[in-house]
């Protein structure tokens, strides 16, 4: 593995996320790639927790915390005062959870993509409002059960596809990634920062407190959802030029399914209706790529 | 916290900023879990008879270390170039890597660093303990006896080796043919050897007066003179001229007699032996024909082997004995019965019986007696009773009062033989005497089980001289304890072979050279079990930055400040080289 993996190190101990936090992992591995020259705007989200209350940071570049709808708007404002002391070095990123990207932040994100803001937007996806209480969002996937989707309850809506929106703004560059991934992740992330304009990359997190999984298989899990296509790895830049990076294994999605308490409630056809689901998805991004 | 602070700054506009990081929380008090470094035993190495710390050679040899794997070798075997190239390599068949896709050639890649290390003529550094005063006399100069005079001179003791032949090497030199073991590879193991101080007196054939004699000038003695007589058949004829002894036709044509072998000739026999002089007959020109009492899944010779053999045009006849042999106008009518399956014996090959009264009679030139080996003289054997009698795994202890300490072992009190069982024999003989001379008789049965690779029987010379390997835990690390997402599917090497036309003319070595890059490329297929390589995994996965690079040899740490306990780095070790265990 390269170098940027084994040195440089951007997060300190002692935050307060939870054992075996994947949202954890990824802010890691982003820095690593992106180096201190990097301002974090941080909307509403687990990470508001991590990084640190006042007065201490968890963080070793700065960090602007921000309303839960303001991601991409506040980022817009930071890098047009950079421009304004000439600095354009600095990368600015906005670091949004699920519901700050697919919900709530949804609106300033589409705005400042819009206008093509250069600067880099991450959604790192733990599927649902983790750190109000595993609420259900928009990225919650068919099948989970969250607090406000419990018991026959489940979710049986599908997760928004967050990516294709995003592409359908045209913006120069948009990927996956997912922290058991850590060179494509690190790769995306440089090559990202090379890019002017909107970037967009949409990070894969386990959350062992609100998938009901176990510490340790928090990478083990984040891997599977590759291995079964549940969440594919690939980029796409300027809005049409699809490339996969990762040759599935095609491991049935049952295999990720079963070693989740969130899921555990779903039957044999419920997850062979999933396994539909997954294989059309996966059909249809092939097509494009 | 300084660092914090200058990252910060002070606050300068009226926002609050924080200007200290996290970590005066110490986050480690949420543990229950608690992650270490621990080596654990890969099954490889605990099936290797000489306990060779085989997960580590493959690893130094990926890594391009032809030197310091082939040095890895010699901790615990003497004779890479001999075992990388007849030993019937059970670490093979324990091998992880064989339930995923195909075991590691580990048998090859021993040759390959053995040849390497002859080739670039390399000079061993190996771990030793400084001198002693006590002498050892080794009688015999196998395998067994070799790997016994190896060990001890590496742990201090002044050895002499006595053989009564005019070379070292036993059944290495006089038994096993070219093809399969050429001579330079079996110099340069000796060679090696001799290097470390072992003294090899040969043409020096000891008798039991001589024996005696030595009990003055020595403090222990090595017994280890092989089975060199061969068993009688038992039948009428096995005494007329044209029936002789396997072994003692390889013993001719290692000293470079090239017999007469027209015709067809019967090899009586299912052994090592029986293979041999088959295999050489065809060599010379001749035709061979094995006869066999039980089937060829029953046959003690190594399975590649017969195959081989089979392949050269060696008929095979399963389930037949030798009845009689008769003289017959310059020829001999060998008379077979016909045998059937009666049962299985404790060894779970077949036991049989006749099968009628049928018979079947075979005009052959010559018939070589080849049903197994037993010792030349009574007195090689070791006394079965008695007080004074110590029984290990692979060799018999001698203590009596009259007389230094005298160790009997190799073929002479093997279970199972074979060269590495031999060197196993050497190794656990020199172990026990240095701690009869070290801590004296009572320690033996303790120290022994001390230095056994995983739950043995196989000992280790770097654990008994309390090297890294001493550390490891004895857990054998089993198929389901590899991560295997951080490997992909990759064929196996296929041995290179001398054309079956090329192996009919001559007594070349049938196994052919491989290049560096195919042997770094199999042994990087190696999932070094329960070993660390390095590879960081528990560093970058590490959510916490709780893994902490350092100076020592494990190059990290845990942090138990900050480590929440996750688990994440023992479970994403590719190789189980860490153990997640509950806090107390
Ligand atoms: C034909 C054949 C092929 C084999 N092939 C294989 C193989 O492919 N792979 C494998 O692992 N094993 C093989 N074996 C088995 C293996 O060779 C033996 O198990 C091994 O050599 C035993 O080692 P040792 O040191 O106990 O005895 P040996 O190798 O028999 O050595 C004993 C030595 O003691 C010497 N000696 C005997 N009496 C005296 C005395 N009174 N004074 C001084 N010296 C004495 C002998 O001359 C001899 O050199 C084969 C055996 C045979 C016979
Ligand atoms: S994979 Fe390597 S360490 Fe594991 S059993 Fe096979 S040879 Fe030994």
């Amino acid at each position: 593995m390269e170098q940027t993996m084994h040195e440089n190190e951007y997060l300190y101990s002692g935050h307060v996320a939870c054992s075996g936090c994947g949202a954890a992992i990824a802010m890691r591995f982003l820095l690593k790639a992106l180096g201190e020259k990097t301002i974090i705007v941080l909307p509403a989200c687990c990470w508001s927790i991590i990084a640190g209350p006042y007065p201490q940071s968890s963080l070793k570049v700065p960090v602007i915390h921000s309303a839960f709808e303001a991601g991409g708007a506040v980022a817009s404002g930071v890098r047009a005062a950079l421009d304004v002391k000439g600095d354009t070095e600095t990368t600015v990123v906005t670091w949004a959870g699920d519901g700050g990207t697919f919900d709530i932040g949804f609106q300033a994100l589409s705005g400042a993509v819009e206008r093509n803001e250069d600067f880099i937007y991450v959604c790192y996806d733990n599927e649902a409002y983790m750190n109000t209480g595993i609420q259900r969002s928009s990225s919650t996937p068919y099948g989970a059960w969250t607090t406000t989707t419990p018991g026959i309850e489940w979710k049986k809506l599908r997760k928004k596809n967050i990516v294709e929106a995003l592409v359908a703004h045209r913006i120069p560059y948009a990927a996956t990634a997912n922290i058991a991934f850590p060179e494509d992740l690190v790769r995306k992330a440089k090559k990202a920062k090379e890019i002017k304009g909107s970037r967009f990359l949409h990070i894969y997190s386990s959350c062992p407190t609100g998938w009901r999984i176990p510490s340790e298989m928090s990478i083990k899990i984040a891997r599977m959802a590759v291995q079964t296509n549940i969440f594919p790895l690939y980029e796409v830049e300027d809005g049409v030029n699809y490339t996969i990076n990762y040759k599935s294994k095609e491991y049935p999605v049952r295999e990720y399914f079963k070693l989740q308490g969130r899921f555990k409630h779903l039957s044999d056809k419920d997850l062979e209706q999933i396994q539909e689901m997954v294989n059309e998805d996966w059909q249809r991004l092939l097509k494009k790529a | 916290m300084a660092k914090g602070k200058e990252m910060m700054g002070p606050p300068s506009i009226l926002i609050p900023c924080s200007y200290i990081s996290t970590e005066s929380n110490k986050t480690g008090a949420w543990r229950f879990l608690r992650p270490r470094y621990e080596e654990k035993t890969s099954p490889c190495s605990a099936a290797c008879p000489a306990g060779e710390d085989i997960g580590r050679i493959e690893m130094l040899a990926t890594q391009g270390l032809f030197k310091e794997a082939w040095e890895t070798i010699l901790w615990e075997n003497p004779f890479p170039g001999v075992c990388g190239r007849v030993c019937y390599h059970p670490c093979e068949r324990a091998c992880n890597r064989g339930e995923f896709d195909e075991a590691i050639a580990i048998h090859t890649i021993e040759r390959f660093l053995s040849d390497t290390a002859a080739r670039n003529d390399f000079k061993p550094v190996l771990e030793r303990l400084p001198a002693r005063k006590e002498k050892i006399a080794i009688i015999g100069s196998g395998p067994g006896g070799l790997a016994g005079a190896y060990f001890l001179a590496l742990l201090g003791y002044g050895c002499d080796v006595f053989e009564s032949m005019p070379e070292p090497g036993g059944v290495l030199r006089w038994g096993i043919p070219s093809y399969r073991l050429p001579l330079s590879a079996l110099r340069n193991d000796v060679s090696q050897i001799e290097s470390q101080g072992v003294r090899i007196y040969t043409g020096r054939r000891i008798t039991r007066d001589l024996l005696e004699d030595m009990y003055g000038t020595y403090d222990g003695v090595f017994v280890c003179c092989g089975h060199s007589a061969s068993r009688s058949l038992g039948i009428p004829g096995e005494n007329l001229k044209g029936v002789t002894n396997g072994l003692d036709f390889l013993r001719r044509v290692r000293e470079g007699e090239i017999p007469s072998v027209e015709g067809l000739s019967v090899i009586i026999g299912g052994g090592n032996t029986a293979v041999d002089v088959a295999r050489s007959v065809i060599r010379f020109g001749g035709k061979a024909l094995i006869a066999y009492r039980r089937r060829r899944q029953d046959m003690p010779a190594f399975e590649d082997e017969v195959a081989m053999l089979l392949d050269e045009g060696v008929e095979l006849r399963e389930l037949v004995a030798p009845i009689t042999i008769t003289e017959e106008s310059g020829e001999y009518v060998l008379t077979l019965g016909s045998m059937k399956v009666a049962g299985e014996d404790t060894d779970g090959r077949a036991r049989v019986e006749r099968d009628g009264d049928t018979t079947e009679e075979i005009r052959v030139k010559r018939v070589f007696k080849a049903i197994g080996e037993v010792a030349a003289e009574s007195w090689f054997e070791p006394p079965e009773k008695g007080t004074d009698i110590k029984i290990l795994n692979t060799c018999v202890m001698v203590n009596r009062p009259d007389h230094p300490a005298v160790v009997f072992g190799g073929d002479l009190t093997a279970g199972f033989k074979s060269v590495v069982n031999a060197v196993a024999s050497g190794k656990e003989a020199a172990i026990a005497l240095d701690i009869v001379f070290r801590k004296g008789l009572d320690s033996v049965d303790e120290g022994l089980a001390d230095c056994m690779v995983g739950d043995g029987p196989a000992h280790s010379m770097e654990i008994h001289m309390k090297g890294e390997r001493y550390k490891r835990s004895s857990h054998i690390v089993p198929y389901e304890e590899i991560n295997t997402d951080y490997f992909s599917f990759t064929q196996g090497i296929t041995q290179p072979r001398l054309l079956r036309d090329e192996r009919l003319t001559s007594f070349e070595e049938v196994d052919l050279k491989i290049s560096a890059s195919v042997a770094m490329r199999e042994s990087e297929r190696c999932f070094n079990c329960g070993l660390c390589n390095q590879c960081d995994n528990c560093y970058i996965y590490c959510p916490d930055m709780s893994v902490v690079h350092d100076s020592s040899i494990q190059g990290r740490h845990v942090d138990y400040d900050y480590c929440k306990g996750c688990g994440i780095c023992v479970v994403e070790c590719p190789r189980n080289a860490m153990s997640l265990e509950e806090e107390d």
